[in-house]
């Protein structure tokens, strides 16, 4: 009973059935298309949100100042080990000339360092950092640990955006994951509808073809392709419409990246994200036809 | 070999629809079932085909314990069984073809099988011309005999029929039970409830009489 040709019948019996009532067909693929494609398009405008927020490693600087009696050396392995360290973007040492001039030129005290007679700043080491790259705690034990480095005396950092940006992050994540688990609920339910008027519509064809001894797989088996067939085109679909608004959107974004001076594209759909939104679509609507012909079934056959 | 050994039948807050029935139809041969409307035939039928359940005794079929049969086994067990009904049960939206090729599909039948084997049981009942038909077009026999070859394309064990002349005139009535006798006469056992009791004389077949669910002077013939 599960050799091929049964399954290529019922296969070809599903898209029969649905191409009887194209209109019906596609209304049902574009529902399903629509809720699919909010949830998948906010995480994608999480993405690439994101994506912006990492780009903004200017924010999380970290200073290292060294210390006085700091070798060479010490610089050296210090400065290795911190373009080593996860997260980090930039390394950039800032000399104590180097700093002395910046000082002077931002703070206008000349005059007052001249009588000190020495050069009291120190040499520090400039850490840029991807604010998203570990969580606000990793982030302060990394720059804990730096601080206790031979020729380091001290760090400086403002850690606290990080925490507060990451906690909204988090917050988008988790309410987009709970918009996407009722859409999903959604998307079961508008198939298992659907699929419960073919099988009203069918129900003579069921009644028959279990008197003559067909199975419940049997019976069920052309819904199921019916629901994985509008599922994977809805997949599909949801995929042009995240694309096609992205399209959209990327020439005013390009505009609004220009006045900020600098450029952003915006991420659409991967490869292997499509395709496992297509196949999460297809799952969707295999699961919402075979509930609603599963209870049909159970009601109905003997 | 169908028995039915003490069966009884009977629904929640009704009488007795089958009482203590005990009958015997031995492999191959062909019965009539009688009785007036109300006395039980279709219930024992829809037994026969597992349809309803035994409240309480044995039924016996080709050795199968129908009675306690598991529900997965149903299926297959329908698939030993060719059923006939008075309203015919076609697909209106399917031609002649696919009603009868319906009874092999669920089998798991190959797509060229199904075309000689229907194209067969449709010659058998003479409507060899009349495969591209659909059901609207012909008159109420050949509709009867779609049903009928739909019943026996897949040469079941056994065939049964529920009242099949029913809304069929005398002529047509009798060409009808003729083609269950012929199937008789290849070694299917056959069970038809008729009450078109002109029939039933001609016929000379064995008969089980049912009366208010009890079985009454069964006529024991040789067909």
């Amino acid at each position: 009973m599960s050799a091929l040709h049964i399954r290529r019948e019922a296969a070809q019996n599903a898209l029969n059935t649905l191409l009887k009532q194209p209109l019906a067909t596609l209304m049902t693929i574009f529902a399903l298309a629509i809720v699919l494609a909010l949830p998948v398009g906010l995480f994608a405008a999480l993405n690439n949100l994101q994506q912006l927020l990492g780009q903004w490693r200017d924010q999380a600087q970290i200073s290292l100042f060294i210390h006085q009696d700091a070798t060479e050396q010490d610089i050296q392995q210090l400065q290795k080990q911190l373009q080593g360290s996860t997260g980090v973007v930039n390394v950039r040492y800032v000399g104590k000339e180097a700093a002395l001039k910046t000082f002077e030129k931002n703070a206008g005290m000349t005059a007052a360092i001249k009588i000190l007679g020495e050069n009291p700043l120190p040499a520090s080491f400039i850490v840029e950092l991807n604010p998203l790259s570990e969580s606000p705690a990793a982030l302060q034990a990394q720059v804990q640990k730096w601080a206790r480095q031979p020729g380091v005396a001290s760090a400086q950092s403002d850690l606290h955006w990080v925490a507060r940006l990451q906690a909204i992050l988090a917050l988008g994540k988790r309410a987009v994951w709970i918009l996407a688990i009722m859409l999903a609920v959604g998307a079961i339910l508008v198939m298992g509808n659907t699929i419960r008027l073919h099988i009203a519509q069918r129900r003579d064809e069921i009644d028959i073809a279990s008197l003559v001894g067909a199975t419940r797989a049997f019976i069920r088996r052309p819904f199921l392709y019916q629901g994985l067939i509008q599922g994977a085109i809805a997949g599909i679909l949801a995929w042009i419409i995240i694309a096609i608004t992205i399209a959209i959107l990327q020439g005013p974004v390009d505009r609004l990246a220009t006045l900020y001076g600098t450029r952003f594209q915006l991420l659409g759909l991967t490869g292997l994200e499509g395709l496992i939104l297509i196949i999460i679509s297809a799952i969707l609507g295999w699961l919402g036809s075979r509930l609603a012909v599963g209870q049909h079934l159970d009601h109905t056959f003997s | 070999m169908i028995e039915f050994i003490n069966v009884t039948k009977h629904y929640p807050g009704r009488h007795h629809v089958l009482r203590e029935l005990n009958l015997k139809l031995p492999t191959g041969q062909m019965a009539l079932l009688t009785g007036p409307s109300g006395a039980g035939k279709s219930t024992l039928l829809k037994l026969l085909l597992r349809l309803e359940d035994v409240s309480h005794g044995t039924l016996m079929v080709n050795g199968v314990d129908v009675s306690t049969l598991k529900k997965r086994h149903i299926p297959a067990y329908r698939r030993r069984i060719g059923v006939v009904f008075q309203d015919h049960k076609l697909l209106m939206d399917r031609d002649v073809f696919n009603n009868v090729a319906l009874t092999l599909q669920v089998s798991g039948v190959s797509g060229k099988q199904i075309q000689s084997r229907v194209r067969a049981a449709l010659e058998k009942v003479g409507l060899g011309n009349r495969i591209h038909n659909l059901p609207a077009t012909l008159s109420g026999g050949e509709q009867q005999r779609v049903g009928i070859a739909r019943a026996i394309v897949h040469t079941p064990e056994i065939l049964l029929a529920d009242e099949p002349t029913g809304n069929l005139d005398g002529s047509l009535s009798t060409e009808i039970l003729d083609l269950f006798r012929d199937f008789h006469q290849h070694g299917t056992t056959v069970l038809v409830a008729t009450h078109d009791q002109s029939q039933v004389e001609r016929l000379g077949l064995p008969v089980f009489h049912l009366e208010q669910g009890m079985l009454q002077n069964s006529k024991e013939k040789s067909a």
